[in-house]
């Protein structure tokens, strides 16, 4: 048939069809004179019925066709060097074939673009999929090797060719553990990262395009979607277009919404990915929906928790118990940050996602911020409890929260009618400043703990209507600024606190007690110890008065006169104090609080030169921390540093090298190497290395530890002060006079920078420089200079304090060399009468006392006295310069 | 040009789209009833949010989507056939396919080597059935696609589907 012919038939059939069927023929006859062409016009009309039988046959043709499986393709045997073997799958652009090289005898994936003629998009596509894989090369990537054109004009390539199975099919044997998945999923991300690094979005990331070799390599597959970043070559519609290709299950909102796509898209998949791995199952059930439903679902429902799903019907249930409450907690944050439908939200990059994951698998706080309310100050709380007071000044940021939170909330608890709200209230506060209050800034990585404070009082101070929320918070973040070292903003909260707490509930109430106990704490960090002791007696009294039978409360501030009376040097009176709260802890079970009490306890033993009492009072503390935190934490490592503190008093450098190596193995993994509180364990660690000798393996250990705090806190930090007191003590062990004095110099100047010259620490560096004057027999100099300290210390501290005493003595001492030994007496006698008060026989310090005594005796000539310090004077000990700790 | 390649483009996608929810189809029980116009509704739900569809209206999105609806189907049924006779090629010649006549695969084939006759004797024609069979469009919107009244459209379309259900039903 012809157009001309068609054109014939169609004038004929539109006369007649509106004619009576019995005229049409008739008509027909009469308007042509082809009797074929009226045949076949007679014969359309007689089809010409009003039903859709046609329409009708097509569709039922049409769902039996798409009701059958899909068929396997059959290809043509050869592409290039390559003979097809069997098909290893099919995806929405093309086909894979397992291959041979015959030449080479190696195997290989090829791909061949299906229907190429469809659309020079697809053409255009699949060879951009090829240009990706050849910019990949990457282990976790399947490699591309060649590529061609067949003689058709199909396009194909070869690729490795990866024997594995599925992630997910991978995974379902029962010996994968969820740390076991948990280390695979980081695989995949790394694959997945270094896409992104070279600009390259995958699109299309599901388990069925990530492989697992039967030696358990990760493979990333199907890059056939993926997307170049920042090229000009494609226009945007190809971007959101090519989404459309895109697995549902998988899909990100922004994906189903047809919005640009980038890294935070394959973050998404991952998030998906992930749940999977956790719970055996997709997070949202797509299987009985239709599209529109799927998608409304994908871009509107939360998905449920993967701790809860994990434990539900339907998922392998052993894995829900595998791991505790925590371990789930931080599970759920790591997966539904992932999964969040605002990518801003999202983990910033895979790379954010993999450290989140390595801090799950190594049991550190996640980066990642969660929604759920409850959850980041569980955290804290479980990790951190008591960690500020067992730790020393030096103390991690982090660390320190848990700490003042759980004694604050414990504080609200106790509280009486309106508690419970106003719990909910501070907790809540709190976790806003975790929260950051920011939404669009996404996880907060590099949160500084100083910032999240800063916020808090901001926001603390718009309180108004709730006074006494206002009074606890500024309590609590005046706290967590002490431990930070702001001493002066922790001043103007703490005393707002009591200021707040005396005019709401009076002078007798509970909280202003523990207000003025905290504000008393201060004080004895400010050194201003007579106000410090005012403050916490007061305290202790009102809460006595005002809770007699809270014996919580009542241990507290007790504890805390024991710790101020500890920084005065009042040992003797300090320790009945703290014996007293350890007591009033120890009824019922061992608590974290029991421990740091007697961790306080234990210092101030050690302080008194009490060592046996110390050690036996850290073990204490050391069993109930590994009871509650476990091998690796840091309350571990600091009891270990304390008795590797005793060990070195006693002069066992070699025990005491062992327990600061195994507090440093804790310390440097979980704060990290360029840490204060590492660079405090590595200062330690190399005294006694150095006390055993080995002056230059030690000293190298003592140098990293300046070089960090220098690095961290700036170079006229007094932590820096430390650790040049430890440098100095050791060259002056050395006899490396020069190096001692210019140690101890900077130190005293830092000291009077940031003290003034009226604190002790700076009577201690000049004390320090005098020590290196007398070992260097240059009494001229050591002389004033151990007089002036001996003022300054009876000033900043009190005549009777332990560093007064350690500075007669050396005054004494530097008399003795001087061969003026009734100036000498009357020093040295006024030093060891304060030192045999305090601390124990054993002390270096007595030793030293009692042989220069022996000394000055025998030149006035008073042999009887001589020989009775003589007899005191029991095994030498060894002298270090520097006093305290 | 750019005209062209954007179509292009577009055709790709719906292709795709259809094609996927076309597979789709399997696993589901025999009961399900989707049928060509069904299923370009379905592709058009999914695509009508992506944004070079949404500037095109609903009437453009059929028509090209029934141009590839028509693809899709005769596709899978030319895999189903050669399938069906075991034939290690992917395309089969029409000719060599009158032993397994009267299956829907043939059907669909036979419908679409009928219209690509038709094209070549009326274009209209042609894609006056391409949009009532494979895109599900109503006459008023063909009429509007086609720039003529509704009517017309009807009378046009009588005389496509009677000389495509004569031809359909002689044997070749």
């Amino acid at each position: 048939m012809n157009a001309g012919r068609y054109k014939q038939i169609r004038a004929l059939f539109l006369g007649a069809m509106e004619l009576p069927k019995a005229r049409q023929q008739e008509y027909l006859r009469t308007a042509c004179p082809d009797a074929d062409l009226v045949a076949e016009v007679l014969a359309m009309l007689e089809e010409d019925e009003p039903d859709d039988s046609l329409l009708d046959g097509m569709a039922r043709a049409a769902r039996e066709i798409f009701a059958q499986p899909p068929p396997v393709l059959a290809m043509p045997g050869q592409f290039g060097p390559y003979r097809l073997g069997k098909l290893l799958g099919e995806g929405g652009m093309g086909v894979v074939y397992l291959a041979t090289r015959d030449d080479i005898g190696s195997q290989a994936a090829i791909k061949i673009l299906r229907e190429a003629w469809l659309s020079p998009v697809r053409r255009d596509r699949f060879l951009a999929e090829q240009k990706t894989l050849a910019q990949l090369n990457h282990p976790a990537i399947a490699r591309i090797y060649d590529a061609d054109t067949s003689a058709d004009g199909t396009p194909w390539f070869a690729m490795e060719y990866v024997d594995g199975a599925p992630l997910t099919t991978y995974v379902a044997e029962p010996k994968f553990s969820i740390d076991g998945r948990l280390r695979l999923f980081r695989s995949v991300c790394e694959a997945v990262q270094f896409a992104h690094g070279h600009a390259v979005i995958h699109r299309d990331l599901k388990p069925s395009n990530i492989l697992v070799t039967a030696a358990g390599d990760v493979k990333l597959l199907d890059f056939g979607i993926a997307k170049q970043l920042g090229s000009s070559g494609q226009p945007p519609v190809e971007t959101r277009t090519g989404l459309r290709l895109m697995t549902p299950a998988y899909a990100a909102p922004e994906q189903i919404r047809g919005e640009q796509v980038g890294i935070h898209t394959d973050v998404y998949a991952l998030g998906v990915i992930l749940y999977e791995l956790l719970t055996d199952r997709l997070p949202f059930d797509l299987s009985a929906l239709s599209l529109g439903e799927a998608e409304r679902l994908i871009l509107e429902r939360e998905p449920e928790r993967p701790s809860v799903m994990a434990g539900s019907a339907g998922s392998r249930g052993a894995r829900r118990a595998d791991l505790g409450k925590a371990a789930w907690a931080d599970l759920d944050v790591l997966c539904l940050t992932a999964m969040r439908k605002d990518p801003q939200r999202r983990y910033r990059s895979v790379d954010a996602l993999i450290r989140d994951v390595d801090h799950y698998l190594s049991g550190r706080p996640l980066d990642a911020r969660p929604d759920k309310l409850g959850y980041r100050l569980g955290k804290f709380v479980r990790r951190n409890r008591r960690a500020v007071s067992a730790t020393s000044a030096a103390g991690l940021a982090f660390a320190v929260m848990g700490v003042y939170f759980t004694a604050r909330l414990e504080t609200a608890r106790n509280t009486a009618v309106a508690a419970v709200a106003r719990m909910q209230r501070v907790q809540q506060f709190m976790l806003n400043l975790f929260e950051g209050g920011d939404k669009q800034s996404g996880p907060a990585a590099g949160l500084r703990v100083s910032t999240i404070i800063d916020r808090g009082v901001k926001q603390a101070q718009s309180l108004r209507a709730e006074p006494e929320v206002q009074a606890e918070l500024y309590l609590t973040l005046g706290s967590l600024y002490e431990k930070m070292g702001n001493l002066a903003q922790a001043d103007t909260l703490l005393q707002s606190s009591l200021d707040r707490r005396r005019s709401l509930l009076g002078s007798d109430h509970l909280e202003t007690g523990q207000s003025l106990v905290a504000l008393g704490l201060l004080r004895a960090e400010q050194a201003r110890l007579d106000e410090a002791e005012t403050l916490v007696r007061r305290g202790l009294e009102t809460i006595e008065r005002a809770r007699p039978r809270d014996a919580g409360a009542t241990a507290e501030a007790t504890a805390a006169l024991g710790k101020v009376l500890t920084s005065r040097g009042s040992y003797a009176k300090a320790v009945p104090l703290l014996e007293q709260a350890v007591a009033l802890q120890s009824r019922g079970a061992p608590t974290l609080d029991l421990a740091g009490t007697l961790k306080d306890l234990s210092d101030t033993q050690f302080y008194a030169g009490h060592y046996d009492a110390c050690e036996a009072l850290t073990r204490r503390a050391l069993a109930i921390h590994r009871d509650f935190v476990g091998d690796r934490h840091p309350l571990v490592a600091d009891d270990l540093i304390n008795l590797g503190a005793v060990q070195f008093q006693r002069g066992r450098y070699g025990d005491a090298e062992r327990l600061y190596r195994q507090a440093l193995a804790i310390n440097e993994p979980w704060y990290g190497e360029d840490n204060p509180e590492t660079a405090s364990t590595l200062s330690m660690l190399g005294r006694a290395i150095v006390f055993q000798g080995r002056y230059d393996e030690g000293l190298a250990l003592s140098e990293r530890a300046l070089a960090i705090q220098e690095h961290v806190y700036g170079p006229n930090s007094p932590r820096v002060a430390n650790v040049l007191n430890e440098l100095g003590t050791v060259a002056l062990q050395r006899n490396q006079f020069d190096d001692a004095e210019a140690r101890f110099r900077r130190m005293a100047e830092i000291y009077k920078s940031a003290y003034g010259e009226h604190h002790y620490l700076y009577a201690l560096a000049l004390a320090n420089v005098a020590s290196v004057y007398l070992a260097e027999k240059q009494y001229a100099r050591a002389e004033p200079m151990f007089r002036d300290a001996v003022r300054r210390y009876s000033e900043a501290l009190s005549p009777e304090d332990m560093n007064t005493a350690i500075a007669q003595v050396k005054l004494g001492r530097t008399l003795v060399g001087e061969k003026r030994y009734a100036e000498a007496e009357g020093h040295t006698m006024a030093g060891y009468k304060i030192l045999i008060k305090q601390t124990s026989p054993t002390v270096s310090w007595i030793q030293t006392a009692l042989k220069d005594l022996t000394v000055i005796y025998e030149a006035l000539g008073q042999p009887e006295k001589a020989s009775e310090f003589r007899v005191l004077e029991g095994a030498k000990a060894k002298e270090p310069a520097g006093g305290g700790k | 040009m750019e005209a062209r390649r954007v179509l292009d483009e577009f055709f790709s996608a719906t292709y795709k789209e259809l094609c996927r929810l076309a597979f789709t189809v399997k696993g589901n029980a025999p009961s399900v009833t989707l049928s060509p116009t069904a299923l370009v509704h379905e592709a058009w739900l999914k695509l009508a949010k992506s944004p070079q569809v949404a500037v095109t209206s609903r009437l453009h999105f059929k028509r090209i989507a029934a141009r590839a609806m028509r693809e899709v189907l005769v596709e899978a049924a030319r895999r189903r056939n050669a399938q069906k006779r075991g034939v290690g090629v992917i395309l089969l010649t029409l000719d060599d396919s009158n032993d397994i006549s009267g299956s829907p695969e043939q059907d669909v084939l036979a419908l679409d080597e009928a219209l690509q006759e038709l094209a070549r004797l009326e274009p209209h024609h042609a894609a006056l059935v391409e949009y009532r069979f494979f895109g599900g469009l109503e006459f008023g919107e063909i009429a509007s696609a086609l720039g003529v009244s509704e009517a017309t459209v009807f009378r046009e379309w009588r005389v496509a589907r009677a000389w495509l259900k004569q031809r359909l039903g002689q044997p070749r």
